[in-house]
């Protein structure tokens, strides 16, 4: 079914779910998994037993000048406690955390809905739903780091946690460009 | 009305003070979550059941967390018919033995459905129950569902007040 060099990439990090069922194996398998095809490897023949996540191909990996991490959720301290956990992870793997912060005010989406089903125009009721912002940047990644932090920290992401993740890699200058500039470097 | 004329026909004349009445008394009071004292003062009530909606989110919280309510959430609609429906089914399935409210959290594509249940039923059944919702639940809504259920030993450990 998987190829060997995939079978430790195959189960998920934290969470693991349950597959056989009283009916049978659970045919949702392949709903299971997020994000398994990030750590695919390209050769077979070049890990027989053990397993590394070096890429087998001379593709270099891209560089992240920063990586931003925006959280939403109903409850302010969930999203801290969630705070906590990224940056203590990326602490652990040696990325550089950079300005965590959070909108000093949430968003509030307010309606204000008639109280009773028929008439009664003047009696009304205020229901508000409130979204809770926090930004987390962490600096000076590579792409297979970027690739297991984002990884690991989504599929710990608790639940009411909507997370955005915004990416700046770093490019070499267009071909056309670095031309001239060695052009005029040479004059 | 009266104001409105009154000021119209002349600049000396002094506006009387008018007082004014609404008929829809019944309109003004809350009921929704809050539950009528009996005079035997004996009926149980929840932690959940004690605290009125104004509560929620000081000293309460919801029993279904997902992103849909968020800004930009998606899907909230078929979300919370989703919702409704299992609820129904535990209810249904687990016949008169949940103590708590079913709380549904959401993470990714994977549901977890927790709740305090009383043990009236022995453990074998129990894990029967448990195999049966979860394979069932997660073929009728294509994805991976969970059970976190945990057991009482009867009604009387969830109840916080009587009234």
């Amino acid at each position: 079914m998987l190829p060997r060099c995939l079978r430790a990439f195959s189960k998920p990090l934290c969470i693991s779910f349950q597959e056989s069922g009283i009916l049978g194996k659970n045919l949702n398998r392949h709903l299971q998994f997020v994000g398994v095809n990030s750590f695919s490897s390209t050769r077979m023949s070049c890990m027989p037993q053990d397993v590394s996540l070096e890429k087998c191909s001379g593709k270099k990996d891209t560089l992240y000048k920063s990586v931003e991490i925006e959280i939403r959720s109903g409850e302010p301290a969930v999203l801290l406690s969630y705070e906590w956990f990224t940056s203590y992870a990326a602490k652990q793997l040696g990325i550089t955390i950079g300005k965590c912060w959070a909108p000093p005010k949430a968003h509030h989406n307010r309606l204000t809905l008639l109280k009773s089903i028929h008439i009664y125009k003047k009696h009304r009721v205020q229901y508000e739903i409130r979204t809770y912002f926090r930004h987390m940047t962490y600096e000076r990644l590579t792409e297979s780091t970027l690739k297991t932090f984002l990884e690991y920290i989504q599929r710990n992401v608790p639940e009411g946690v909507a997370v955005k993740v915004t990416k700046k890699s770093v490019l070499n200058l267009p071909s056309s460009l670095s031309d001239s500039v060695r052009r005029l470097s040479i004059q | 009305m009266l104001r409105l004329t009154a000021s119209i026909t002349s600049s000396n004349i002094i506006v009387p003070q008018l007082r004014q009445f609404h008929a829809s008394a019944v309109c003004c009071k809350l009921q929704s979550g809050r539950y009528k004292i009996t005079p035997k003062r004996d009926r149980p009530l929840t932690y959940e059941m004690a605290n009125p909606p104004y509560y929620i989110a000081h000293r309460k919280s919801w029993n279904s967390w997902d992103t849909t309510s968020l800004l930009d959430g998606q899907r909230a609609a078929e979300t919370s018919v989703e919702d409704v429906f299992i609820r129904r089914f535990m209810t249904g399935t687990w016949h008169d033995l949940f103590c708590s409210e079913i709380i549904i959290k959401r993470q990714h594509n994977l549901i977890r459905i927790a709740g305090i249940l009383r043990q009236g039923i022995p453990s074998r059944k129990m894990y029967f129950l448990i195999g049966y919702s979860e394979e069932l639940l997660a073929n009728w809504l294509q994805c991976p569902v969970k059970l976190e259920l945990q057991t009482v030993e009867n009604k009387e450990a969830t109840v916080f007040k009587h009234i």
